[in-house]
């Protein structure tokens, strides 16, 4: 009975949990992409539907699957229909390992506020995501159309380059943390009393960016750059097999937030994590806010550091981005590990 | 790259012979907006065919009208009294700035950076809103009367005009802020589609293309039309002919732009604003040519006359028509993300090419 | 005058100054109170008096008869020939108006016809919103210039 607690009915319900408020959040922050934009464009976004176009994504949402069925006629229609869906599938898996907070108590019982807690979580995020590549190229691939074949290719190219310096990137937060596992870095960030960012900021910068281009966002977002190649990869999807691909995209940008948080700004940390004073000022009150909520906060304003970049810079040329990748980032990153296993041996005796 | 295409700036049909990602070839084909522009104006009298023409460069269309009654007004031997001429300045120079701010905003979004597009907008229908209160249009205004102008100035005209212009000089800045020192910018403009002031000159290039390579060519300065002569402005001139130095001097001459304006509409003399002619125009028989400096370049009307009300051929020189040649000589070894930009900075508008 | 080409120096490259200085710009404008769009259908926009719209035909305040002399000038000056003047003449020889046809599927509302107009008669006014739902109901009589258009308003 306790086992059939404990093993099956918490996590389903943990599960269940996650997938409803991540695909909530995936819907809105559609929303929130088109009013963030519309802000800092002067202008006011989606207004009509639903009181100011807060019910927008339900008719998004509604608008796309009620159209009509398109298949090209030469396209592998089997392919075609499964790319999306190995797009879309790994974002969600990754979010059984992120932390959203310690554990706590709920009815005596206690609970941790992640589905699992796997000792190996940070190798398991990084190779989950590279199955989301396979997805866009078997979508460019399948689509048998010179546009998509070849917004597929560059997409695949650009992330696959953008992975070798985002795996560097990490290394520096798992030296000093001494774990893959995602919770015990996050209370490795509490015994040491900071947030990683602080002791790494080169590595933060370094994961944001390629972060970025990851997720095919601005300024990488040559591949499905309307001016150039029409919309890419998904050019032939329309209804809701582009529906998937669009919220995978989405989806994708969520797990880079979690991940950046979880790493190196704390996770459900408060600031100040295990401090008792600053400087003469308590900062007990800063423990009123349940940590759930300190994660949602740092997520929040990741996300909207996202759009903020997508709004303000132009984009890179195909093989500007590809410079960047290979003779800039990886090399920094690269001696970002060196200094800090340098740093760490010697200080850390 | 087919006629239909978000970034070719109208109906504009390019065939690139590719190596790989790089351009060695690029043929234009045009005529997807003809309309048969020039052979109307067989049909239709002098006074008539005016407001044909803003639908030709549809995005300046004051600059049109203006060329086109000038040159009537030179076939028949008059001018236009100088309240007419100071107006007719000060709305072709708030038209030129107009132009280069959509030029600007589809620059820019071409090339990824979606604000700007937004924010030149909205300066635009700034303008747009003292253009509609002037003469009753916003885009294919017609304000201007072969001999004159028709309307007078409205009320509170040199006070919307000195808003405007108190407060523009600082989104220019805003834009520059924006892009002019972005390592992004500069990476997708700074030698791309450079040509030699030689090769322009050659081409026949004019405008703020021809500017961007060094020539000091400016039509206000070197055959002073209008009331020009009264002014003091600058002409900006670029260093290298790329894409960087064509931004630049376009940057630069809305701030100029700006300058005349300021100058012009505090001392807008009194007096009749249409010339003495006759009613019914029947110029001289003989032809005249005449061009403008037109914020694309340098646009003439050859028009030659027969005596009697319509004009015998009317010919159009557009500047788009001409800078579209130099478009091969630019994109050569260049990837086709580059095409966009090099078609984008060459500033072209189909309904003048086309016509 | 040359255009200047700056040259960005290494420690601007190194902290990354020129693209926040373009976040920053555009983070400025985060408030819904620089909003600039006008919500169309509920918010009527504001149009210039002298704005070149539909065409009306004015009648005099006083006695209601329309001020038209039929002077045809209109229909001449028209570019695009969209105006027909029918008149016929009365006892006393002087010319009276009976149809006015203007076909404004055709007319670039260019303002010739109203500069030629002799009397404050044919004017063009205000109004924009002309979508009609055929190209019959787009040539208008005398009738139909003299009332303005009126559009079925919706209210929501």
């Amino acid at each position: 009975m306790e086992f059939a607690i404990d093993y099956v009915l918490i996590p389903f319900i943990k599960i269940l949990v996650v997938f409803l408020v991540v695909s909530g959040v995936v819907a809105y922050l559609t929303l929130a992409e088109r009013k963030v934009a519309a802000f800092i464009q002067v202008r006011l976004g989606p207004m009509r539907v639903g009181p100011y176009g807060l019910l927008q994504p339900i008719a998004d949402g509604l608008k796309l699957m009620l159209k009509e069925d398109i298949v090209p006629s030469q396209a592998d229609k089997w392919i075609f229909t499964l790319a999306p869906i190995i797009t879309l599938i790994p974002a969600f898996i990754v979010l059984a390992v992120i932390p959203f907070g310690p554990t706590i108590n709920i009815l005596g019982r206690p609970v941790s506020l992640y589905i699992t807690d796997l000792n190996i979580g940070v190798l398991y995020v990084l190779s989950i995501s590279s199955v989301g590549i396979l997805g866009i190229i078997l979508g460019g691939w399948a689509s048998n159309s010179k546009y998509p074949l070849l917004g597929a290719l560059r997409s695949a190219a650009q992330m696959v380059s953008y992975e070798v310096a985002l795996g560097f990137s990490i290394m520096g937060v798992l030296m000093l943390a001494g774990s893959l596992s995602l919770v015990k870095i996050v209370e490795a960030q509490k015994d040491a009393g900071y947030w990683y960012v602080f002791q790494q900021p080169v590595a933060f910068l370094l994961f944001f960016v390629c972060a970025l281009a990851e997720t095919n966002r601005a300024p990488f977002d040559l591949p499905e750059a309307e001016s150039e190649l029409v919309a890419g990869f998904h050019t032939e999807y329309s209804g809701f097999r582009f529906s998937l691909f669009f919220l995978a995209e989405y989806a994708g940008m969520i797990v880079a937030s979690c991940m950046a948080v979880t790493l190196f700004w704390g996770g459900w940390l408060r600031p100040f994590p295990n401090v008792e004073t600053f400087l003469g000022i308590p900062l007990h009150f800063l423990d009123l806010i349940p940590p759930v909520l300190w994660f949602a906060a740092k997520v929040v304003v990741f996300l909207y550091t996202y759009l903020w970049f997508r709004w303000t810079w132009p984009r890179y040329r195909y093989d500007q981005l590809m410079k960047v990748g290979w003779q800039w980032l990886l090399p920094i990153a690269m001696a970002n590990v060196i200094v800090t296993a340098i740093l760490v041996l010697v200080l850390k005796g | 790259m087919g006629p239909q295409h978000p970034s070719t700036h109208g109906v504009l049909q390019v065939k690139l012979k590719l190596d790989g990602e790089r351009v060695i070839d690029a043929r234009c084909v045009i005529g997807y907006l003809h309309r048969g522009v020039e052979k109307l104006a067989e049909a239709q009298t002098y006074a008539q065919y005016v407001p044909t023409l803003d639908r030709m460069d549809y995005i300046a269309a004051v600059s049109n009208c203006l060329g086109y009654c000038e040159a009537v007004e030179k076939l028949l031997g008059v001018t236009a009294p100088p309240r007419a001429q100071y107006i007719r300045v000060i709305m072709t120079e708030l038209n030129r700035i107009s132009s280069h701010l959509l030029w600007l905003g589809t620059h820019a979004i071409d090339l990824g950076a979606v604000t700007v597009f937004l924010y030149c907008f909205r300066e635009r229908e700034e303008i747009l809103k003292i253009f509609e209160n002037y003469c009753g249009a916003r885009l294919t205004t017609h304000m201007f009367r072969i001999g004159g102008t028709q309307y007078e100035i409205y009320e509170g005209f040199q006070d919307q005009v000195r808003t405007f212009i108190k407060g523009f000089p600082q989104k220019v800045d805003e834009y520059e802020t924006l892009l002019t020192e972005n390592r992004i910018w500069i990476g997708r403009t700074r030698g791309v589609g450079v040509i030699s002031g030689k090769d322009a000159i050659d081409l026949g290039v004019t405008g703020p293309s021809l500017r961007g390579s060094g020539v000091q060519w400016d039509l206000r300065k070197a055959k002073p039309y209008a009331v020009y002569a009264d002014f003091e402005f600058d002409i900006p001139v670029g260093g290298v002919g790329d894409t960087y130095d064509r931004y630049m001097v376009r940057l630069e001459e809305m701030r100029q732009s700006t300058r005349i304006v300021a100058q012009a509409v505090e001392k807008i003399p009194a007096g009749p604003l249409m010339a003495k002619m006759s009613k019914i125009i029947k110029p001289p028989v003989g032809d005249v040519y005449h061009s403008i400096e037109a914020p694309k370049g340098e646009l003439g009307y050859y028009i030659v006359s027969d005596g009697s009300t319509q004009a015998y051929r009317t010919r159009v020189r557009p500047p788009s028509f001409v800078n579209l040649q130099a478009l091969r000589k630019m994109v050569a070894g260049h990837m086709v993300a580059d095409v966009v930009a090099i078609i984008g900075t060459l500033d072209i508008v189909l309904g003048e090419i086309d016509r | 005058m040359k255009v200047k080409r700056p040259q960005l120096t290494f420690l601007k490259k190194l902290f990354l100054v020129d693209l926040i200085k373009g976040l920053f710009l555009t983070f400025s404008y985060q408030r819904p109170s620089l909003n600039y769009t006008e919500q169309y259908p509920k918010v009527r926009p504001k149009i210039a008096e002298r704005f070149r719209g539909a065409p009306r035909l004015n009648n005099d305040p006083e006695n209601g008869e329309t001020l038209c002399i039929a002077c045809n000038l209109c229909a001449l000056a028209c570019p695009e020939h969209c105006i027909e003047v029918g008149w016929e003449r009365d006892s006393a020889g002087k010319k009276v108006l009976t149809t006015y046809i203007f076909d404004i599927s055709r007319c670039m509302f260019c303002g010739l016809c109203e500069d030629a107009c002799p009397t404050p008669c044919l004017e063009l006014t205000q109004d924009f919103e002309l979508s009609m739902y055929g190209r019959r109901d787009m040539k208008w009589d005398r009738q139909k210039l003299e009332e303005g258009n009126q559009p079925v308003v919706y209210t929501r």
